[in-house]
């Protein structure tokens, strides 16, 4: 049971809070419609997350076998040397999107594959395989940029999707109930009033015709 | 705006995105050597997307989770399995789902 608002039992409060009462509701309505669009919203990405996860963390697992053979053939010294040469200067375009109010990154990302002649490695010195490496883990980058913008939306509206479901339920479960409470003691308060008034005319009226 | 990636995790992991062009890259040892070197990537500008092994991430446990809570939209960070393919059981954003929705937990299936 909520606990019921401290008024003064006057027409003037009933009025006003007859009128909070008529906001909370449609802030709640509001509130809710919002939250029913964000859940859909949020249902969306999540598809679209598992679908770029799966494909991402296959594509680094093929990386990951290429590098092991990369090692295997090269030998590590070699490969973490040819690592060390390589020109990394990668950037990733971010600027934030707004979905529903929400700020979410939008990550763009040009072409990571790159030509092994632009790698930066000796070439000479590298086998073919230390290419392949390279080039898996170009592509596993790639989709692992576009599974990071995903991921990032999901995080963003799970947290709005957080918050706005707390609002709701505050308004639903706490302030609209005590505000009805109060409404209703006001109401119980005023009728009461007027009983006595009445009875008290009554009384006053049945003095009146004794002494008469 | 443009930003530069960094890769946080164990020797081959870091050497493979090395390799793909990924500008900075940490090797975890220690513990408060990563907490440090996560700290410094994330307060400077220019880093865009972090990449770290979820081996690593759970081994910095609590406070790398604080420190995702403190940051801002960027830098964007991303778990990724290191070569053993190692995925934690427990799913960050099913664990998000579960406290949002309710004890909801979705089991998707595509059929088509």
């Amino acid at each position: 049971m909520a606990m019921a608002l401290a008024v003064a039992p006057t027409r003037m409060e009933l009025l006003k809070l007859r009128q909070r009462v008529g906001l909370a509701q449609k802030g709640h309505d509001l509130l809710k419609e919002k939250m029913d669009a964000l859940v859909i919203e949020f249902f969306e990405v999540l598809r679209r997350v598992q679908e770029a996860r799966t494909k991402a963390l296959e594509q680094l697992s093929v990386a990951h076998r290429a590098l092991l053979m990369c090692f295997a053939v090269m030998g590590t010294l070699e490969t973490k040397q040819a690592s060390k040469e390589t020109k990394r200067e990668l950037q990733v375009e971010i600027s934030t999107r707004h979905i529903m109010g929400i700020a979410v990154p939008a990550v763009e990302v040009g072409e990571v594959e790159r030509n092994a002649l632009v790698r930066g490695y000796g070439l000479h010195m590298t086998s073919s395989v230390l290419d392949e490496a390279s080039r898996e883990f170009e592509r596993a980058l790639k989709l692992l940029i576009e599974l990071s913008e995903l991921n990032a939306s999901a995080f963003a509206i799970a947290k709005e999707l957080e918050k706005t479901k707390r609002r709701v339920n505050a308004l639903e479960y706490i302030l609209i109930p005590r505000l009805r409470d109060a409404l209703k003691f006001i109401m119980m308060r005023l009728d009461e009033m007027e009983r006595e008034n009445f009875s008290r005319l009554k009384r006053i009226k049945a003095m009146l015709e004794e002494r008469g | 705006m443009s930003y530069k990636i960094a890769v946080v995790g164990d020797q081959d992991t870091v050497t493979g995105f090395a390799l793909a062009g990924a500008t900075y890259a940490h090797i975890h040892t220690a513990r408060e050597e990563t907490l440090a070197k996560l700290n410094e990537f994330f307060a400077s500008g220019e880093i865009g997307l972090v990449l770290i092994t979820h081996r690593v991430a759970e081994e910095l446990g609590f406070d790398f989770r604080q420190m995702l809570r403190a940051k801002r939209l960027l830098p964007i960070v991303l778990g990724i399995p290191d070569k053993t393919g190692y995925v934690p059981k427990v799913d960050e954003l099913r664990e998000i789902i579960r406290r949002t929705v309710g004890a909801e937990i979705m089991v998707k299936k595509e059929d088509s």
